[in-house]
């Protein structure tokens, strides 16, 4: 029983992920994205692992959806951004996104009785998470942070550019 | 984590701490030949602070980092490259747009990235290490800013790159699935225990030896490379053929022996099989081209294929020390001569007024206008072809000797016809070069600098060295191995 949620939760990731792929308007290929990294978040609940569900969910999920959001509120300025928009209202376009997150939804509430996790004996708490990242992974959380260093650097520079140039034409 | 690990983390600490210091500089003090003196110093001290910490001798700092006299040796030889590189570019970066400072600290970051990977014991150090060495080198590649090709390099290594890092990242999730391990000798021990021949074991190594030979552009991934390499900044195209690809190399060397790929026999002669491709395909499209760095591009991807015959030369237990000690000295000699060739690149480019792509009448004439330059190239080249007195024909040599020890015949063939093609190629810029200065236009000769040349001079005799009196190093490898 809890085995085939796995499953009907990895087709969910499957297919959004595919279908994300494959439209060619980008909300809606976000839309799906979302739905998605919803679907990778559940498979990691059912398999014990509340805090990475949650971390997945905080920081992909909601944080490429506040950046889409920026990026189409710059894009669609006008009369003709606020038509596209209605027309992007219309049910077929979110229907399925919608019956994807509903049934990942009533997943959640169907193994939120079986704790730790159902499918597996015992749930990787944050304290154990935070152990390992400043125990035995100490040095590639410092690594990470250098590489992090690394893109946020590399971003400024060819970004930066952009912005040069565009107050040179002004 | 003890005293005596911090010790022997040291060259990395430098380097982070370099990095962090180059940061703050550039937050309150713009300076190009500051930031630039201070990454050199930086990297300088990471290679000086590897010589007490081999003298600790091999410790496992935490899970993820094996700091052995190899990995070390390594990293002080990607430091000093660096430091080579960063005094490379600075005549290069002052005529190269605004804001040139963070091109240094990427620099930084970078070599810090191979160090971990030269040391790396563990696949979350593996991965980390591939990433903070190709997230700087992407932004490097794109640096300068007055010209789409750049731009245009670094867009398709970016998605080429990031694709194969999936890629890497699929195989250590099968690998991980089966042993429930990601540190290479634990890994390696629990493989042991599984069948031989399980695809899906052999499925997930495929792939991170796929996603890596991406990185060392072997054929068939080679396509990135001619693209990537005409539109990097020269300097930065010496740093990514020499040390990005010594780097992965290496740590594909220390997974294979550590983890024991070597059982996948399919594997290891997958490894053959694309050696043979790459010394082939990559010498013979190097003889059509007419712009030195797409040659060069193409002449790497044939000495990755030189290098790849270690591994099926060491499928045999008993000739596995001679085939690590011989890709550990090509990779010395390879080193190098790359840095050098392009370092001398740069100088012929910096006279071409910004121009990136020299092509070979470009350099026509080369020996009458500035015969120091002409004959410093002169000896890069034939290190690279692998004449004797340099470092690349020991460097071959060695190779050589450990292709016939492992009795790999037809690898040896593909390495002498490759070779045969090779100098063909290489001469031709030589022949180009002494071309009488009536045949052409003499390109207005300006003053390199007198740093660069130093630079180039100490280098070339770096190679004559290695290929005159190789023996302290070869008795050094043979003494860590």
């Amino acid at each position: 029983m809890m085995e085939s949620l796995f499953y009907i939760a990895a087709l969910v990731a499957v297919v959004s992920t595919v279908a994300a792929l494959t439209r060619s308007n980008a909300a809606h290929a976000l839309i799906y994205l979302i739905v998605s990294l919803l679907a990778v978040a559940v498979l990691f609940f059912l398999m014990g692992a509340p805090f990475a569900a949650a971390l997945e969910i905080v920081i992909y999920a909601g944080a490429i959806m506040v950046l889409f959001v920026f990026v189409i509120m710059m894009l669609n300025l006008g009369e003709t951004g606020i038509a596209r928009e209605r027309e992007w209202m219309s049910p077929r376009h979110w229907i399925v996104p919608g019956i994807m997150a509903a049934l990942l939804l009533f997943e959640l509430l169907l193994a939120m009785g079986h704790a730790p996790g159902a499918t597996s004996a015992e749930a990787v708490t944050p304290k154990e998470v935070g152990l390992a990242l400043y125990g035995p992974y100490l040095l590639a959380v410092e690594i990470a942070s250098m590489l992090l260093l690394a893109g946020l650097v590399g971003a400024y520079h060819l970004g930066r550019r952009f912005i040069v140039r565009k107050e040179g034409q002004q | 984590m003890s005293a005596a690990d911090f010790l022997a983390v040291a060259p990395l600490l430098v380097l982070a701490g370099a990095a962090t210091l180059l940061m703050m500089q550039i937050a309150f003090l713009r300076n190009v030949t500051l930031t630039a003196v201070l990454a050199a110093c930086g990297l300088g001290l990471a290679a000086l602070s590897c010589i007490p910490a081999i003298d600790q001798g091999t410790v496992q700092v935490t899970p993820l980092l094996l700091m052995d006299a190899l990995g070390l040796l390594f990293c002080a030889l990607f430091a000093l490259a660096a430091a080579v590189t960063v005094l490379l570019s600075l005549d290069y970066m002052r005529c190269h747009g605004d804001e040139p400072e963070e091109y240094f600290l990427l620099l930084v970051l970078s070599t810090l990235g191979a160090c971990v990977l030269a040391c790396a014991n563990h696949l979350a150090s593996l991965l980390l290490g591939l990433e903070l060495m190709s997230i700087a080198l992407y932004a490097l590649i794109a640096y300068p800013n007055r010209s789409l090709l750049p731009l245009e390099a670094a867009s398709k290594y970016l998605v080429l790159s990031g694709a194969a890092s999936a890629t890497i990242l699929f195989g250590f999730a099968i690998l991980y699935a089966a042993t429930g391990s990601l540190a290479f000798p634990e890994l390696g021990a629990r493989l042991l225990a599984l069948p031989a021949n399980d695809p899906m074991l052999l499925v997930g190594a495929a792939m991170v030896f796929a996603g890596l030979a991406f990185k060392l552009s072997v054929v068939p991934f080679h396509l990135w490379t001619p693209d990537v390499y005409a539109g990097a900044p020269a300097p930065i195209t010496g740093f990514l053929a020499s040390v990005g690809k010594a780097a992965v190399l290496l740590v594909l060397l220390r997974l294979f022996i550590d983890a024991d790929l070597f059982r996948y026999r399919i594997l290891v002669e997958l490894t053959g099989l694309m050696a043979i491709l790459s010394m082939l395909a990559g010498n013979l499209l190097a003889l059509l081209q007419t712009n030195i760095k797409r040659m060069l591009a193409y002449s790497s991807i044939a000495h990755i294929g030189y290098l790849l015959i270690v591994f099926m030369v060491s499928l045999d237990e008993g000739s596995r020390s001679l085939a690590i000690e011989a890709a550990a000295y090509y990779l010395v000699a390879y080193t190098a001569t790359t840095i050098a060739a392009f370092g001398l690149l740069t100088l012929i480019s910096a006279r071409q007024a910004e121009r990136e792509n020299v092509e070979l009448h470009h350099v026509s004439g080369l020996f009458w206008s500035s015969p120091l330059l002409a004959g410093l190239m002169l000896v890069a080249l034939l290190s690279l072809a692998g004449i004797p007195l340099t470092a690349g024909f020991i460097g071959k040599f060695y190779i050589f000797s450990a292709a016939v020890s492992g009795q790999n015949w037809i690898l040896l063939g593909a390495l002498i016809i490759g070779s045969a093609i090779g100098i063909y190629y290489y001469l031709r810029v030589v022949y180009y070069m002494s071309r009488r200065p009536e045949e052409h236009h003499a390109p207005p000769g300006t003053n390199g600098g007198l740093m660069v040349g130093s630079v180039s001079c100490v280098l070339i005799a770096a190679i004559l060295l290695l290929g005159t009196l190789p023996q302290s190093l070869m008795a050094y490898l043979r003494s860590i191995l």
